[in-house]
């Protein structure tokens, strides 16, 4: 009897985040989180990877109290977010994934507005701010006005104030984005640190799956709101049984039709084109697929809730990338060479090392010139490529990254203008 | 909506203002400028064909309404600022600390008076050297008070800037507000021209804008006397009309902010 309610109370206080059918809608109809149940518990570090407009951002949002959810319900640190929001703000801490600092203020200002707000004595916040620069490695650049750093180093410092004041729990949303490989491996290091020796919780989002694979113990993809995949990194892709043969093509045209041939296959278990090439061809294609056109293969490349009248959630779309895409397009439609880069198929084939002679005998006879094979072993990216279709190296694309930089470029100006 | 206050949340944010604003020197020159423009032209210039009222010149007249554009100008900017806050992202900073929306607000509306005022008293010495005001013991005494009467000001039209601020949200509203708002209110707070000699319709307009109240007040501090509309208690009216609009202000500017999401 006892012990029921023991081990009743453990498990209660070991899941610090507990979520039931949470769900947001906005405006009555865009159903951006759509009845999600998870835990997490007390220490962990839980990954949320999906693709744009999946609705990562928006759990977080409603987790941190700063969005009211439609339906459901959720816990953080044993707090109701409705019920005792201000206790639930007290127990975390947030890395937004938009710029958040006072761009007129030095770097240690804005630490120091952070470390005030959530009360830290004198002594103690003094004491962080040194430590936390010196982690992000902006001891030097601290008394410097925040518009005059990079984005790299306003990242950083942004890191370093939602750590300052040591939450239970702490937010990433996409912590490392455009961080260069250096910077990101001693932010990780500092995150894994964090975790380990004061038992900080961590949800981070990501679209580097080499991130959530090295720094996450479980991995819970979304998709349209959905939860389609919650597990650890090494039994999400051990799910995907067999291998992945990769063949790269020199023309992308012949992959229309070479698929019906690999279809016939019953030991290929799936196929999925990965588009690896610059980023016109990228972009471009991703509008030809929400213009309808027929692409004969559907690369993922559409955006949910992102049409082309509002890149970036305000305004119009920018010149800029107007003109990139009517580029894309005319080079697409018109002389566009072969310059594209390779298209890829990723094959998920059962005991694939032994399937690859027969592969390219059938690629062969069809008539089609391969420029590479390449086996490996499922990794998150095919996972996520199975479970939502998308492929997520197009998810971080030039797209997205190309609007939010417009964003911030349009706030600088709007700044300007105020004088 | 009973929350805690959290005096170093309001502290904190009170500071920040203080910084920026400090920083904007563009601003203040601008602004400063802007008013020591129309103390000139108009003070001076129409100075020379009207005579003024009674014992006041008109430059001396006019001096209280320039220092009360100023306060409105500068302080409606500051409320409306938290669009600014929005739109970097820093708001969601603010939000997602665990201290009240009120502290924030309260912060924010105190920052903005401050600096408000502080422009205020800027605009009070350049008056001041133009020759505006007799110095006398008395007057000395009033301009203190006058600081007092600024922060009152102001401290209701940062609320009323929050308040819009926090039900508009992109800068296009911007204009708008400039030309339906604060010019009204402006104009109407007879800086160029006393509430007793203008016709009946516009005279009741005037006595619905708050701003006209604060003028009023500066006067009698400044000029130790205000419209006979009002009768000699005109300045205990006025006191007593901004009281009101400033505890409703700030009442609706902290609902308002309150309940907007990020
Ligand atoms: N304030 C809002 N009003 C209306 N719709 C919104 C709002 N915020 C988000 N959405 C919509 O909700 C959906 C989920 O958005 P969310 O920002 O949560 O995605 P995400 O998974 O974080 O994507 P990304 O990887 O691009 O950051 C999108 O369709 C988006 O357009
Ligand atoms: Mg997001």
């Amino acid at each position: 009897m006892t012990g029921k309610g023991v081990s009743y109370g453990v498990s209660k206080i070991n899941n610090i985040i507990d979520v039931k059918a949470l769900t947001k809608v906005f405006n009555g109809k865009v159903r951006a989180v759509d009845g999600i149940s998870f835990t997490v518990r007390e220490g962990e570090i839980l990954g949320f990877l999906g693709p744009n407009g999946a609705g990562k951002t928006t759990t977080l949002n409603m987790l941190a109290t700063l969005l009211r959810l439609t339906n459901g319900s959720a816990t953080v640190n044993g707090h109701n977010i409705l019920e005792d929001a201000d206790a639930v703000r007290r127990s975390i801490g947030y890395v937004f994934q938009d710029p958040t600092l006072d761009l007129e203020l030095t770097g240690r200002e804005n630490l120091d507005f952070h470390g005030r707000l959530y009360g830290l004595e004198r002594i103690v916040r003094l004491q962080r701010i040194e430590e936390m620069l010196e982690v992000v490695q902006l001891t030097d650049r601290a008394d410097d006005l925040v518009k005059t750093y990079s984005g790299g180093m306003k990242r950083r410092l942004e890191i370093a104030r939602g750590l300052l004041h040591h939450p239970k729990v702490l937010f990433l949303d996409e912590p490392t984005l455009g961080l260069d490989p250096q910077t990101r491996r001693s932010i990780w290091e500092h995150i894994q640190r964090l975790n380990q020796e004061k038992n900080v919780t961590i949800i981070l989002t990501t679209h580097y799956t080499e991130e959530a694979d090295y720094l996450c113990e479980r991995i819970l993809i979304i998709d349209f709101g959905k939860i389609v995949a919650l597990d650890t990194p090494s039994k999400l892709k051990a799910r995907l049984e067999g291998d992945v043969v990769s063949l790269v093509f020199k023309d992308p045209a012949v992959i229309v039709r070479i698929r019906p041939l690999l279809e016939e296959k019953e030991w290929i278990r799936s196929i999925n084109v990965v588009a690896s090439g610059n980023s016109y061809a990228r972009m471009s294609h991703m509008i030809q697929m929400k213009r309808g056109m027929s692409v004969g293969i559907g690369i993922g490349g559409i955006i949910p809730g992102m049409d082309s009248g509002s890149i970036g959630g305000r305004g119009k779309i920018p010149k800029q990338v107007q003109q990139m895409l009517a580029k894309g397009m005319a080079d697409e439609n018109g002389q566009r060479g072969r310059d594209e880069g390779a298209k890829c198929l990723n094959l998920l084939v059962d005991n694939g090392g032994h399937r690859i002679p027969e592969i390219v005998k059938l690629v062969d006879e069809a008539g089609v010139i391969l420029e590479s094979v390449e086996l490996h072993k499922p990794t998150l990216d095919d996972v996520f490529l199975s479970v939502t279709g998308r492929d997520i190296r197009d998810e971080r694309g030039s797209f997205m990254e190309m609007a939010r930089r417009h964003r911030i470029v349009q706030q600088a100006r709007g700044r300007r203008i105020r004088g | 909506m009973v929350q805690p206050l959290s005096g170093q949340a309001i502290y904190v944010v009170l500071l920040r203002e203080l910084k920026r604003y400090w920083r904007a020197k563009a601003r203040i020159i601008s602004s400063v400028a802007q008013s020591f423009f129309f103390l000139v032209v108009f003070g001076l210039g129409l100075g020379s064909f009207v005579d003024g009222f009674g014992s006041i010149n008109y430059l001396s007249y006019m001096a209280p309404g320039v220092i009360g554009m100023g306060l409105l100008f500068g302080s409606v900017f500051s409320g409306v600022s938290v669009i600014f806050d929005r739109q970097f992202g820093f708001m969601k900073e603010m939000l997602v600390a665990p201290v009240s929306r009120t502290s924030i607000i309260l912060g924010k509306i105190l920052g903005g008076a401050a600096t408000a005022s502080i422009q205020g008293i800027i605009l009070m010495a350049v008056a001041g050297i133009m020759g505006a005001f007799t110095p006398t013991i008395m007057f000395v005494a009033g301009a203190f008070a006058a600081v007092g009467v600024m922060l009152l000001i102001t401290a209701g039209f940062v609320g009323l800037g929050v308040a819009i601020g926090s039900t508009l949200n992109d800068f296009h509203a911007f204009q708008l507000l400039s030309t339906f708002v604060i010019w009204p209110l402006f104009m109407l707070s007879g800086v160029f021209f006393p509430i007793d000699v203008v016709p009946l319709p516009l005279q009741v307009a005037m006595l619905f804008d708050p701003m006209f109240y604060g003028v009023e007040l500066l006067r009698w501090c400044l000029l130790g006397a205000g419209t006979p509309l009002l009768g000699p208690l005109g300045w205990l009216i006025s006191l007593g009309v901004l009281i009101g609009f400033n505890a409703l202000m700030i009442g609706v500017g902290t609902y308002l902010f309150s309940r907007a999401q990020v």
